[in-house]
This record gives structure tokens, C-alpha cells and sequence, in this order.
């Protein structure tokens, strides 16, 4: 925030006054302004649905809410991925009818095929498109079975569902974002600017020795949901009015995940060598380390932009104590003050594009980037089938228990229960999210059933209506703006609406009330039941999962196709690492356990080793058939081989062969010259910190929990076998 | 033009491919105003935006019941 201009001292009340409010509004004031865009939109929809004479305006009024998101960008966003889920169920639906008309076997086996299908392609991804997909999903659901004795009726449902949903979705975009809309570009210019000073900050840090190993590896966590959240932001804020910085945005994404990426190989690099009490390598460092962290001091864009000519000559002055004679250790030194020298100009090469990417969004300058690649994330396929697998069960069981009970009702009970088993398969705990949903359900029953019989019933006419159900709504809404009430806020919401929302022939059967609460609070609870029962482990970011997905990986890093100068694949390499630690950042929650740390570390180490492969891959490629490339060429399928099966033999492998080909290149380096020789030496360095990096994969205890957290997947520690690939 | 389609038999009143055709047309109109910079210099852009809309389908709705 700005800082306070001095008060002037005879209105010393009135600037106090003026800085209440002022915190009052950056609180609560939004979250009032969202109680209001919301009950605007919904009783809106409500007065359009009544109006236009459509036969569902509980479905327009509950779109409302579905939709009641904190930005305009976001409703935008979500209303369209609605809009399209609903139209692709409803096709469904129909054809499902057309196929198996009236007969329920094969009518309920090809819903819940269909529902597995769209649930697992919700979890492929994580952004407002797999909300398309969900509900493409439980549409079919919702639209089959009560038209299941009256397969004629199915059109009639099919439309009244698609405008009902088309009616909420137009009110709400339309109220959203014009009604004291707040804005998500605005957000996203926000974000970036944190993000920044965060990361200058951080690096600062850890340069100077502040920051633990510890601290930094969970802001390395911190960073990769940073970047996730980053470009969910940057989707949202597509759909607004104004100019929309995707390009940039995905050139700052990139931008500053090269950067990460270099500066933990550095700190990594620094960190080893520190430990090596006789090398005179540390001390020579701390000058460069210096000037790096000096550049990062705010305000010092003037020493940033001479940061690399500085760097090279404070190298030079080091390079020149190093001792001279021609030993193993003083060879090896040498290589190891190279390496760091030579990382920490290209840390500074990293910083100034992260820097100018930022400078041009910062002071909306337009600026050309070339082609910048996107952030894309990628869920690991055990998962994506579990939570298939979990939808089409979860559905088959609520049918059999509609089967078994014979309780009409039941039939909400079946549509909530595949409603929320595939809204939850999303998300990183499904069980705390049904819980909250299941609390809005439970807390919110006796005000439905109160307000209903007793102030609803008396209301004479809409705005009386109004006056009658705004108390509840508002209540809702306001608890949907407390992060971590929102479940029960969107639980209370929905149920709340379906129930009041009057009919357009209202007749008031509390008998009938109960009965469909009770089946939809039961379809919610059989929901929590099956995601603790089915496969319990397989949600989005489980630690063994996205522990094994880090090492098919760097795998994938080893044997993808490899065109142009590596940057398409290192792109799609440092985005998939990123991805598997936001999902287990999100998972982990505040404060992970050490065994989701000891993931996090084997994930980095995975991402620097993966990075210097497919570096040695681009310089392989480009030296000419010899010895050199031979050894080098025998390099990489070692590390393939360990990697795709990490044991202490093919790790020990790995080692003799990078070891192996230090003498050559470095026999092939003396007799090079020009452009052949900086290629060697670049080889050298690769290989260097790949054999240090290969050292810390030493045995290390098993963490117990891992095994027991996770039955169904083989352990996985540095030496352990994570699933074939 | 005709007040009413009939697609396969089921009659659909004109205004909601009228409707459609006006969602397409602001998000053309909206897309270069918008890389031209116009937003910025608009006090409510958002506004502006369900304005542009509303006299797009006005005027179509306008030619078809002339």
C-alpha cells in the first residue's frame, strides 16, 4: 500500500476515519461488493427465467451461484466453459437415450462409461476447462435418469436444462462484469509484480546465506504453484476488456522458470562445494556471489544491466589464485570454479531477460516476443484413470442403491452423488472438499426448510420473495469470500437455491421437502464415502505418484526427440517438473511433511539433472563422429538406464561412465581449438555437475511413511523403483 | 426473413440465431477494439463491451422485425 500522507494536524478524526475506511474496503468492502454482484445476478436470472416463462428458473438462479467467482475475468471464463460442458452433456444424454431406450442395464453401463471418460479428461486438467468436462459428465447424468420411464421427455429435459444453464450464464456474466466488476487483469499485474520482488528477494537470500537448504526447497514449492496459479490468472483475465498480455505473461512464465532453474543448479553447486573443506573453490566464489546479491538490492537496475562484464572480471581475478601445478585436485578445483563461474554469468544472463520481461509488463510497454511458449500441465495417468474409474463406481453404486431401496427420491440422490465424486476429482483433497459441501448441506437444511414454510410461504409476490430468501443467499455468498469456509458457502448456495427458488406453479409439500433433502444430503455422503473407500491414495498430487512422474520425466528428458537447439523439449521438461510440484504443493497443504520434502529435493535434483542431459544431448548433436561423441553418446545411455531403473547398480554404471568420459573430452579439448573447443569445455562442465549430482543420490534411509502412505505404488527413494515407465 | 426456422421439423424462433450471429460479431468487434487500444481510453470497459452488444442484437433484431 501507499504510504499514509502526514495527517493534517487540525482533522486528525477525519484521517483517521478516512484510513478506517479505507481498510474496511480493501477487506470486507470486497466481500460486500460480492454478497451484491451475486444476489444481483441470481435474483436477476430468477425475474428473467419467470419472465421468458422457462419451466426450470431454479437451474438459471443456481448457475448464478456456480458462476459467483471473485473476478470478472473468472465468471467470464467459467461461464463459457459451462455453457459448452452443458450443451456437449445434453448431445449426450440424447444419444445415450437413443441408444438404450428403456432399458437400464446397458443404459446405466454406457452413463457411467461416459462419465469415466469425462472425469478422467477433467483431471488431465487443471485449469476451468476440466469444469467443461466435469460437467459435460454429470449433465448426461442429470438429464438420463428422470427421463428413464419416460424416454420421450428427454428432449424437453435437454432443453429446458440447456436454457436454464444458458439463461444463469448470460445474467451472470453480464451482472459479473459489469456491476462494480473487479478485475483480474488487474490481479494478474499484481501477482507479477510480487512474484518478482519475491524472487530478487529469495535470491538475494540464499546468496548471502541467510536462507536454509530447508526453506529453500519449499519456496522452490511455493515458486512452482506461483507459476501454475500465474497462468490460471492469465486464462482468466483473456475473457476481460482491455489489452490482454498472453504473450508476455507466457514469456514471463518461461522467463522465470530458466531462471529458477539456474540459480538452484548454482546454489546446489555452491552448496557441494562448501563441503569440501580443502578446496580454495568457496572462498574464490563468495566475490561473484556478491556481486550477483548485489545487483539484486532493490533499486539496483544500474548495477544489473554491468552485472555480467563485472562477473567476468571478478572470474578472472579468481581464476588466476587458483593454484596453478597440474594435480588431480588442482585440476578438479579448476573445473569446479569454472563451472560455478560459468553459471552464475549465465544466472545473469537469466536475470536480465526475467528483468526486461518484467520492466515491459510493469510499464505496459508492448514488446516483441518471439513465439514464447506456453505453460501446459499434465496430470500423471494413474491418477487420470483412478479418478475415471472412481466417477463410473461411484454412479453404479448409487444406482444400486436406488435399485435395492426403491425409494423415488432417490434418484437426486444419484445425480448429487455423481455430481460432486466428479467435482471433486480435481481437486487435491476431494474428502475436506465434500466434507465442507456436505457442512453447507447439513447447516443449511433447517434455514432452507424454515425459510420456505415460514417466510416464503407468506411472501405475495417477487420482491416479497426477495425480502423472504436474501437473508439466507446472502449468508451463502458471504461465506464463499472466506477462503476457507468457501466450500460450505457454495454447498449452502446450491442446495439453497434449488429448494427456494419457487416453482412456476408453487405448491408447498413439506413431506416431499424432506424427502429430497435427505436423498441429496445421502448423495453427497455416499460421494465422501466412495472417495475413501475407492482408491484413496489416487488423488491429484499423491507424493508417490508425482514421484514417479518426476522420474519418467527426466527420462523423457533422456529419450524424447530432440529438434532444433533443445528448447522445446527443455520447455516442456522445466513446465512438467513445475506442474508435478504445484500439484504437490497443493496436495501438501502449509506445511509439508518431511516426506513430501524429500520428494520436493528429488524433484530438483531430477530437474538439474535433466536439464544438463539434454544440454549434453544439443552439444552431442552438434560434434562431429569421434571418440568424443562416443563417450558422450555412452554418457546418456548410462543415465537412460538409470533412470529408468534407479538401482545402486545402474546408478554406480552411470557414474563409472561419466567418469569415464572426463579423460576423453578432455584429451579431445586439448587438441580443439575455437568454437569446438568452448562446445568441450561446455561438455566438461555438463559432465561435472551431472557426476556431482549423481554423488548426492547416495542411499538414503527409506522414509517409512512413504511405503505405508501408498501400498498400490512400489516405494520410491532415490534407489528405489519407481514404476516402470 | 422469417420470424420462425423450423430445423427438422422443430420450429426455433429466429432471434436465437440472431443471437448467436450478435455474440460472434461483438466478440470480432470486441477483439480488435481491443488490440487497438480503444479499452483503454473508456471510463467502464466492461460496460462499454454489454453495450456494443446490446445495440448489435438491437439492430438485428430491428431488420428482422421491420
Amino acid at each position: 500500500m501507499t504510504p499514509e500522507p502526514a495527517a493534517p494536524s487540525a482533522l486528525p478524526c477525519l484521517h483517521w476515519l478516512r484510513r478506517e475506511l479505507r481498510g474496511w474496503a480493501d477487506a470486507d468492502g470486497e466481500r460486500v461488493l460480492f454478497v451484491v454482484r451475486t444476489l444481483a445476478a441470481a435474483y436477476a436470472a430468477l425475474w428473467l427465467a419467470f419472465r421468458l416463462g422457462l419451466d426450470s428458473p431454479a437451474t438459471a438462479m443456481t448457475t448464478t451461484f456456480v458462476l459467483a467467482l471473485p473476478s470478472s475475468g473468472q465468471v467470464l471464463e467459467k461461464a463459457l466453459y459451462r455453457l459448452l460442458g452443458t450443451i456437449v452433456g445434453c448431445a449426450a444424454a440424447l444419444a445415450l437415450t437413443a441408444l438404450f431406450p428403456q432399458q437400464a442395464p446397458p443404459l446405466f453401463a454406457g452413463l457411467a462409461l461416459w462419465i469415466a471418460l469425462c472425469t478422467a479428461g477433467a483431471s488431465m486438467h487443471r485449469n476451468q476447462q476440466s469444469y467443461s468436462f466435469v460437467l459435460a459428465g454429470y449433465t448426461a447424468c442429470m438429464i438420463v435418469v428422470p427421463a428413464l420411464d419416460a424416454p420421450a421427455g428427454v428432449f424437453a429435459l435437454a432443453v429446458t436444462r440447456t436454457t436454464g444453464v444458458g439463461l444463469g450464464v448470460l445474467v451472470a456474466a453480464a451482472v459479473h462484469d459489469v456491476l462494480l466488476p473487479r478485475r483480474q487483469g488487474l490481479q494478474v499485474m499484481r501477482t507479477v509484480q510480487a512474484r518478482h520482488d519475491r524472487f530478487l528477494g529469495f535470491c538475494r537470500e540464499v546468496l548471502e546465506h541467510r536462507l536454509p537448504p530447508a526453506e529453500a526447497e519449499l519456496n522452490h514449492l511455493r515458486f512452482a504453484a506461483d507459476i501454475a496459479a500465474l497462468e490460471s490468472g492469465r486464462a482468466a483475465a483473456f475473457f476481460e476488456a482491455g489489452p490482454a498480455h498472453t504473450r508476455q505473461l507466457h514469456a514471463f512464465n518461461g522467463a522465470f522458470m530458466t531462471a529458477l532453474t539456474t540459480f538452484h543448479t548454482l546454489h546446489r553447486l555452491l552448496h557441494r562445494q562448501r563441503h569440501e573443506t580443502a578446496s580454495p573453490v568457496p572462498a574464490l566464489i563468495e566475490p561473484l556471489e556478491a556481486l550477483v546479491a548485489q545487483a539484486l538490492a532493490p533499486g539496483a537496475d544500474a548495477s544489473l544491466a554491468g552485472l555480467p562484464a563485472a562477473l567476468e572480471q571478478a572470474a578472472g581475478a579468481g581464476r588466476a589464485e587458483l593454484p596453478a601445478d597440474d594435480g588431480a585436485d588442482a585440476r578438479r578445483w579448476r573445473i569446479d570454479f569454472d563451472t560455478a563461474a560459468k553459471l552464475a554469468a549465465r544466472f545473469a544472463h537469466d536475470l536480465a531477460a526475467f528483468n526486461g520481461i518484467h520492466d515491459s509488463l510493469a510499464h505496459r510497454k508492448c514488446m516483441q516476443v518471439s513465439e514464447p511458449l506456453a505453460y501446459a500441465p499434465k496430470t500423471p495417468p494413474g491418477i487420470v484413470a483412478a479418478s475415471g474409474l472412481r466417477a463410473a463406481c461411484a454412479m453404479l453404486a448409487a444406482a444400486t442403491l436406488w435399485y435395492w431401496l426403491a425409494w423415488p427420491a432417490m434418484a437426486n440422490a444419484l445425480v448429487m452423488t455423481t455430481i460432486f465424486c466428479a467435482l471433486a476429482s480435481g481437486s487435491p483433497r476431494p474428502t475436506a472438499m465434500v466434507r465442507q459441501v456436505l457442512t453447507g448441506f447439513v447447516i443449511g437444511a433447517p434455514l432452507i426448510y424454515a425459510t420456505e414454510f415460514l417466510l416464503v410461504a407468506r411472501a405475495d409476490g417477487y420482491p416479497m420473495m426477495m425480502l423472504a430468501t436474501a437473508p439466507l443467499l446472502a449468508f451463502a455468498a458471504w461465506l464463499m469470500t472466506d477462503p476457507k469456509r468457501a466450500g460450505v458457502g457454495i454447498g449452502m448456495a446450491m442446495f439453497s437455491s434449488q429448494f427456494l427458488a419457487p416453482a412456476n406453479v408453487m405448491h408447498y409439500d413439506a413431506g416431499a421437502v424432506i424427502n429430497n433433502m435427505l436423498s441429496q444430503l445421502g448423495g453427497v455422503l455416499l460421494a465422501f464415502v466412495i472417495f475413501h473407500v475407492v482408491l484413496p491414495g489416487h488423488t491429484m498430487g499423491n507424493r508417490a505418484h508425482v514421484a514417479a512422474a518426476l522420474w519418467r520425466e527426466a527420462l523423457a528428458a533422456c529419450t524424447a526427440r530432440l529438434r532444433g537447439r533443445g528448447e522445446r523439449l527443455r520447455h516442456r521438461f522445466d513446465n512438467r517438473v513445475r506442474d508435478l510440484l504445484a500439484q504437490l504443493n497443493a496436495a501438501a497443504g502449509s506445511a509439508p511433511s518431511p516426506e513430501t520434502r524429500a520428494v520436493v529435493r528429488q524433484g530438483l535434483t531430477l530437474l538439474e539433472l535433466g536439464h544438463a542431459i539434454i544440454e549434453l544431448r544439443t552439444l552431442l548433436r552438434a560434434t562431429s563422429p569421434g571418440p568424443v561423441a562416443g563417450v558422450l553418446d555412452g554418457t546418456l545411455r548410462a543415465l537412460a538406464a538409470w533412470l529408468a531403473a534407479p538401482r545402486e547398480d545402474t546408478r554406480t554404471a552411470a557414474i563409472y561412465a561419466v567418469q569415464a568420459a572426463g579423460p576423453t573430452v578432455r584429451a579431445g579439448l586439448d587438441k580443439a581449438a575455437g568454437d569446438d573447443a568452448a562446445r568441450l569445455r561446455l561438455a566438461l562442465t555438463g559432465l561435472h555437475s551431472i557426476h556431482t549430482s549423481l554423488l548426492d543420490q547416495a542411499p538414503q534411509p527409506l522414509p517409512a511413511a512413504t511405503a505405508v502412505a501408498a501400498p498400490a505404488v512400489p516405494p520410491v527413494n532415490p534407489n528405489g523403483t519407481p514404476d516402470a515407465p | 426473413m422469417p420470424r420462425e426456422l423450423s430445423i427438422f421439423g422443430l420450429l426455433i424462433p429466429t432471434l436465437l440465431p440472431l443471437f448467436f450471429a450478435s455474440m460472434l460479431l461483438q466478440g470480432v468487434l470486441d477483439r480488435l477494439l481491443g488490440a487497438a487500444g480503444v479499452y483503454r481510453h473508456i471510463w467502464h470497459p466492461a460496460l462499454a463491451r454489454l453495450a456494443l452488444f446490446a445495440c448489435i442484437f438491437g439492430g438485428l433484431t430491428a431488420a428482422l422485425y421491420h
